[in-house]
């Protein structure tokens, strides 16, 4: 398993060089989006690492073709500078009626299959690659559809899951989707995330995915008892922090999961060559 | 008023009442989908006065006596919530509040909303300008923001005094964007989209 950090603005520039430096990470995670004006020759050559292109704001379920050619055409750019590890996306809902959501929207997983669907096909064929999408860190009791939601998904285009597991933590937690339910996703993906969460801040208490927090107890626990069916060649697992950033915090995170998934193949092998 | 009934499967029978204060309170207080939107709700009080302090400063500490009625004066005139967020709780201050005295009486409220709409923007906007000039008929100053044109940078916002003012938006607020880095053209104000 190859460890990665998100990197989604220059502030953390620095940090994430010293994380690669020093051997915390083995790839870096562009929020690609957030770079769409600097020179895709300049980003290939930020950071001495594999990189894997996250994308946050294509709105690709809301917004109209002009605007998704456009958007995928600068993202070309990017994939073809970066040859990146691979490219994700985002199953939400950013508006409804217009009116932007701040909190983004989950999707209605038994109603909105076969729109979704359609839409990941376009998508990937405007993008001209395999995208894999991530899922949501469920609130509702519909969150329990999304396992199977995913996994049909996955069958019928092609396209991959990133699959985030402290979102499924929380799904599990404030909507009771099972664990198990996710075996067949992550049995088949190959780039995952986790981060921390926290609770809110009123009774009943929901779990939010916040990526400000040490990882929970419970990911962890996740992590462990799946370690065999995350754990295969090729995969990553990006850590996501995007507040309360602090370097040695975030590198107690990253040796708790080195230490879990042990070092990847390819590090073992320079290491092997070098010793 | 409290209504049971109300329907709360998923986000999606929610979607209406994200940003809504008026219809959260319909739903009963122990039940998750009224956690699920004060989450929602939350998020939107934080976007405003984590990075517009000042405005507390007219409220209250808990800011509600401008989120509320703010929140539902936007809902009937169904604003869309982008980048212009901000410059719309100025409208609403300046035009519906008890508080347009005090807001006016100090540019410092004018100046942190036009720099906070404007590095909205400058975070959210995927399309191909690379700034955005935000100007106000209650001040010839003009606010900037860039998107992130380096690696190792993030966006950027700008407070410009023009030597020669540019002539006033039609309404109170009017924008434009840049092609390139450079405020090198003034191609005319556009009013805030709704």
């Amino acid at each position: 398993m190859r460890l990665g950090f998100n990197f989604t603005l220059g502030d953390t520039y620095d940090m994430a060089q010293r994380l690669i430096g020093e051997g915390h990470i083995d790839y870096c995670e562009f929020l690609i989006d957030n770079f769409f004006c600097v020179d895709p020759d300049e980003l290939a050559k930020a950071f001495d690492c594999p990189v894997g292109l996250h994308i946050m704001y294509s709105k690709f379920l809301e917004a109209d073709r002009p605007t998704l050619v456009d958007f995928a055409a600068r993202l070309r750019d990017y994939i073809d500078a970066l040859n990146p590890i691979y490219v994700s996306d985002h199953i939400l809902r950013f508006s409804h009626e217009g009116r932007a959501f701040f909190h983004l929207g989950e999707i209605d997983y038994s109603a909105e299959y076969e729109s979704v669907r359609d839409k990941v096909v376009q998508w990937q064929e405007i993008v001209g690659q395999r995208i894999h999408f991530e899922n949501y860190p469920s609130i509702m009791d519909g969150g329990v559809e999304a396992p199977a939601f995913f996994e049909r998904l996955m069958k019928e285009t092609g396209a991959g899951v990133l699959f985030d597991a402290s979102n499924a933590v929380c799904a599990n937690r404030n909507c009771g989707t099972p664990f198990e339910a996710w075996r067949n996703v992550i049995a088949a993906a190959q780039h995952f995330h986790v981060a921390g969460y926290r609770q809110s801040l009123i009774e009943p208490f929901i779990s939010l995915d916040t990526h400000a927090e040490a990882l929970a107890p419970d990911t962890l626990a996740f992590l462990q008892n799946y370690r065999s069916v995350f754990d295969k060649p090729g995969a990553t697992m990006t850590y996501e922090r995007d507040d309360e950033i602090e370097f040695d915090a975030i590198v107690a995170d990253l040796k708790v999961l080195r230490d879990l998934f042990g070092q990847p193949e390819e590090r073992r092998h320079d290491l092997a060559l070098t010793a | 008023m409290t209504l049971l009934s109300l329907p709360s499967r998923t986000d999606r029978d929610l979607y209406p009442a994200l940003m809504s204060p008026e219809l959260n309170a319909k739903y009963p207080p122990d039940h998750k989908a009224f956690v699920r939107i004060d989450v929602s709700l939350r998020i939107f009080w934080h976007t405003l006065f984590d990075i517009c302090p000042e405005l507390l400063e007219l409220s209250g500490p808990d800011g509600m006596s401008i989120f509320r009625p703010f929140m539902a004066w936007a809902g009937e005139k169904k604003l869309a919530f982008d980048w212009s967020y901000y410059l719309w709780v100025y409208v609403w201050l300046r035009e519906e509040s008890p508080f347009k005295d005090r807001l006016l009486a100090d540019d410092k409220y004018l100046r942190s909303i036009m720099a906070a709409s404007a590095a909205r923007w400058a975070i959210l906007d995927r399309g191909r300008s690379r700034g955005i000039v935000i100007g106000c008929a209650d001040t010839t100053d003009l606010v900037i923001g860039w998107k992130c044109r380096s690696v190792r940078l993030g966006r950027e916002i700008e407070l410009v005094e023009p030597e020669e003012p540019l002539p006033a938006p039609p309404e109170l607020f009017g924008y434009f964007t840049l092609p390139g880095f450079e405020l090198d053209i003034f191609p005319g104000w556009q009013s805030l989209a709704r």
